[in-house]
């Protein structure tokens, strides 16, 4: 589940250690933007010696490193992959290339630091319109990509506008970023909410993202978890549903039948995905790892 | 060396506070009181005077027949904006009286100013709580004689069962008049609610309001009626406005604040004290008026109203009672303008005393009536012990408030605190000092989640359905304190000297632990 | 003047839970001094810490460590003294 994945910033104890929590689904450790030019080394230091100690809870860790254009990236890699992170979310990635590029890399520190190959996920940040036009290529660029996500700031300033309140900017590629990651096979996640006071849009927000078909939202402040996890609840009527089709399912599989029928509608594979996906997000029941 | 029923060492003999055998504490409800009220002296009102005043303060205290070695009260309504300790203290000073004990319901940094006074020996013993640079002096053991530590309803038994006799009362006042009538309401020093004072006026052989708003005659409503007052002492401004009242009270969006009271919210919402008419005491801190916050949420999704808010009531609290959500307010101190400007103009926001908020011996303290609580501590120990006096490195820091009383009287008494301030943590093995032992206290609210008390079985059953659903993420003592142990490293010990620096009573008089000086 | 350039680096910061180090060339030894609100219940496995994270590192130079603590666990301690060695460690002689 990526309802919510929290930007944790990377040279700042106290969230590192506290971010998890608050109980978002992840959390994204980040050394890019959330650390100035001359603190990069020490929160490298920081954010591996906090992965090591390794305590939080039951949120996928994933760290954004530095740009593949810059001097750091590589380093950041191997201060955090040998630490077994769940995923790497890479910021500005262009073309599949950039993917093969960080592919590539990681699937060396995984092999010198002996973490299990493939292990590392690749989340990836399309902040500008090239990006955005690539991103089913991008996605598809290797098995290690689990999610493609919009840029914020960036993207709205390569499509020569600003970021507003409404979203308009974003409304075209959020549509055309699910479409990409269903196409892919990958998730698809929303770009942060920047206005942390403002409740009654980030409900908007979620809510339209959501509607969209996007698996969640980035997290800038620990106070929007519990909103965006609401608006992403299923209601009673889901969860019945959900159950009913789930319970259908697992006395057809008993039987030893394949199709199964609920109300007179056939059920097929992707319907009970759905339903099991629905109870997990009702709390009801596990996510199959 | 004696032993009392906390377990805790106590001297036999304490110098400046006396013997202790018969003192000890004994249990949460064990002591009862005996025999009659204690008694000022009677005094009556010159016929024909027509007015009580005096002057200003030095007048007043000339008038008062105020003597060395004499013990004088005041209250902390003013808070850290108060001018009137600090002025009738240097009036003594100018009119050569000395060696006098001060009976504060609390001193604050401000009071600061009256160092030089206990240096000089103007003052010689405080009996109250002490924060700040008095409260730093006092743990090094600068002060000849132990501070006496009281809560909030300990202070009016004392007074009212002759364990301490006021000779002469200044009452810092708002709003008076030549009768000396007192009220808080009014004013450019306005406090609203002057609760502590209460006991004060009624038991002091002197009483000495001290006003820099003089109406005419009569005032009302009237907190403190004339018949107990015989001085009023006029002065330019009785408090700095700005430290008396903050402007408005706003909720934290403080996200680690915030996951604590929203856990502390959901275990009111699971006990079965939250129906309709329950009662509550939220304070002012960061996380209780973040639980006042939820709580509103809840009881508005439930379709609950509550019957009154208790203690210290803040703009906060005054919004719920607007909005139906609460019927009546207890006010025993006003904390910001809004409170401030509610009970000076509704009739259900009731101004109550000291006594009737929280005095264990009277015949209707309302924290009896309490259902819910949300206190802080600075330490919890293995036994749900809290302590509130002491800071990490022993040095006194806070007095007790209504901790004792609201604990002791409340259904369901809940500490709601990080677990982890900085790498001190607040769950220890063993409470430095012992303000509130944890018979009383019924479920500790930290960052991690909900430990409940083993004592309260029932509770634990009651929140059985929130657990289950992921509401209350439920964390024995056990593991807590594995936790802390496990982030901070081990702590070193305190080292204490034998010198005794304060006495913490329990509620009921007797010494519940004593607070000793810390090795240099 | 420039030949008595005294050698120093810094990582950190005041934060909360988060503390200040500070690593200067020091004439002879390893002298480690730590001040804050903490030091009071916490002093030696700071220290502690403090010499194992250096001697990790693999330096015996004598060195002076100054840290202003805010309440960091000793996993925030560790990383901020070994990025303050590392920093020390680049500068040039």
């Amino acid at each position: 589940m990526r309802r919510t994945m929290l930007y944790l910033p990377g040279n700042n104890p106290n969230m590192l250690l506290r971010g998890h929590l608050f109980e978002p689904d992840g959390l994204v450790i980040d050394l890019e933007d959330a650390v100035s030019a001359s603190e990069k080394d020490s929160a490298r230091v920081l954010v591996r010696e906090v992965l090591r100690r390794g305590e939080f809870g039951r949120c996928e860790v994933t760290v954004r490193i530095n740009g593949l254009d810059t001097e750091l990236w590589r380093d950041d890699i191997a201060a955090v992959v040998s630490c077994g992170v769940s995923g790497i979310r890479a910021p500005k990635v262009e073309s599949p290339q950039t993917v093969l590029d960080l592919d590539e890399e990681i699937s060396k520190t995984e092999e010198k630091f002996g973490v299990t190959q493939g292990s590392t996920k690749i989340f990836c940040l399309l902040e500008s319109a090239r990006g955005v036009w690539k991103a089913c290529d991008i996605a598809a660029a290797s098995p290690r990509v689990t999610a493609i996500l919009p840029g914020g700031e960036d993207l709205a300033a390569d499509l020569r506008t600003g970021r507003s309140k409404e979203g308009t900017e974003l409304e075209w590629i959020r549509r055309m970023l699910i479409v990409a990651a269903r196409a892919a096979g990958v998730d698809a996640l929303d770009t942060v909410f920047p206005h942390v006071t403002d409740d009654e849009g980030l409900r908007r927000e979620t809510a339209f993202v959501k509607q969209l078909g996007f698996d969640g939202k980035s997290v800038i402040h620990p106070n929007q978890i519990p909103i965006i996890h609401e608006i992403y609840a299923p209601t009673e009527r889901e969860i019945e549903t959900a159950q009913r089709i789930v319970e259908a399912a697992s006395a057809a599989a008993a039987r030893g039948l394949g199709a199964v029928s609920l109300d007179g509608r056939m059920i097929d594979a992707p319907v009970i995905r759905r339903a099991e996906y629905t109870l997990v997000r009702a709390g009801l029941s596990r996510e199959k790892v | 060396m004696e032993i009392n029923a906390a377990k805790r060492k106590i001297p036999s003999l304490i110098e400046g506070y006396g013997e202790t055998s018969g003192k000890l504490y004994e249990g949460v409800f064990a002591r009862a009181p005996h025999g009659y009220r204690a008694g000022p002296k009677i005094r009556t009102a010159a016929p024909n005077s027509g007015s009580k005043v005096t002057g200003g303060i030095k007048e007043a205290v000339m008038a008062s027949g105020l003597k060395s070695g004499m013990t004088i009260s005041f209250h902390h309504h003013l808070r850290n904006g108060d001018f009137v300790v600090n002025e009738v203290i240097r009036a003594c000073a100018e009119l050569g009286i000395g060696d006098l004990t001060i009976f504060p319901t609390a001193l604050f940094d401000v009071h600061k100013m009256i160092i030089p006074y206990i240096e000089s020996g103007v003052v010689a013993k405080i009996m109250g709580s002490v924060n700040g640079a008095i409260g730093k002096l006092v743990s090094n053991g600068e002060l000849g004689t132990p501070v006496v530590l009281r809560s909030h309803g300990g202070r009016p038994r004392a007074v009212m069962s002759g364990d301490v006799h006021i000779d002469a009362a200044f009452i810092a006042a708002p709003a008076a008049d030549r009768g000396g009538n007192i009220s808080g309401r009014t004013g450019k020093s306005a406090c609203g609610s002057i609760g502590y004072a209460f006991t004060d006026a009624e038991y002091a052989d002197v009483v000495v309001a001290v006003t820099d708003n003089l109406q005419s005659f009569p005032i009302s409503p009237v907190s403190i009626p004339g018949i107990y007052v015989d001085l009023v002492a006029v002065t330019d401004s009785i408090g700095d406005p700005a430290g008396i009242v903050s402007g408005t009270t706003k909720v934290t969006r403080d996200p680690l604040r915030l996951l604590i009271a929203n856990y502390a919210s959901k275990l009111i919402e699971a006990s079965p004290y939250f129906m309709d008419g329950i009662s509550f005491q939220t304070g002012a801190g960061g996380i209780p008026l973040a639980v006042t916050a939820y709580m509103k949420e809840a009881m508005k999704r439930r379709n609950i109203t509550g019957s009154f808010g208790l203690g210290g009531i803040t703009g906060y609290f005054v919004d719920l009672m607007k909005e139906g959500l609460v019927r009546k307010l207890m006010d025993v101190q006003s904390f910001d303008l809004k409170a401030v400007n509610s009970i000076a103009s509704d009739p259900n926001h009731i101004e109550i005393s000291a006594d009737w908020y929280a005095n264990p011996w009277n015949c209707g303290v309302a924290v009896n009536m309490l259902d819910v609580v949300i206190l802080g501590a600075t330490e919890v120990d293995m036994d749900f012990n809290a302590n509130v006096n002491t800071e990490a490195d022993g040095a006194l820091l806070h007095g007790i408030g209504g901790h004792q009383d609201t604990a002791a009287g409340a259904k369901l008494t809940i500490i709601a605190q990080p677990l982890l301030r900085g790498r001190i943590p607040c769950v220890v093995e063993r409470v430095h000092t012992l303000t509130t032992p944890g018979e009383v206290v019924d479920a500790l609210v930290t960052e991690f989640g909900v430990t409940i008390n083993p004592r309260r079985k029932d509770l634990l059953d009651a929140v059985a359905d929130f657990v289950i659903s992921k509401q209350i993420p439920l964390v024995p003592m056990e593991e807590l304190a594995a936790r802390a142990r496990a982030m901070s490293g081990p702590m070193e010990p305190i080292r204490v000297t034998d010198k005794v620096v304060a006495v913490v009573e329990w509620r009921d008089g007797t010494v519940i632990d004593v607070v000793r000086r810390i090795e240099k | 003047m420039e030949a008595n350039a005294i050698k120093t680096a810094q990582a950190g910061t005041l934060e909360s839970m988060d503390c200040l180090v500070m690593i200067t060339e020091w004439s002879a030894g390893r002298l480690v001094e730590v001040s804050g609100g903490a030091v009071v219940r916490f002093k030696a496995s700071m220290e502690k810490h403090i010499n194992d994270t250096l001697d990790a590192l693999g330096t015996d130079e004598p060195l002076r460590i100054s840290v202003q603590d805010n309440g960091a666990l000793d996993v925030v301690l560790g990383a901020r003294i070994e990025a303050a060695y590392k920093r020390y460690a680049r500068l040039a002689v």
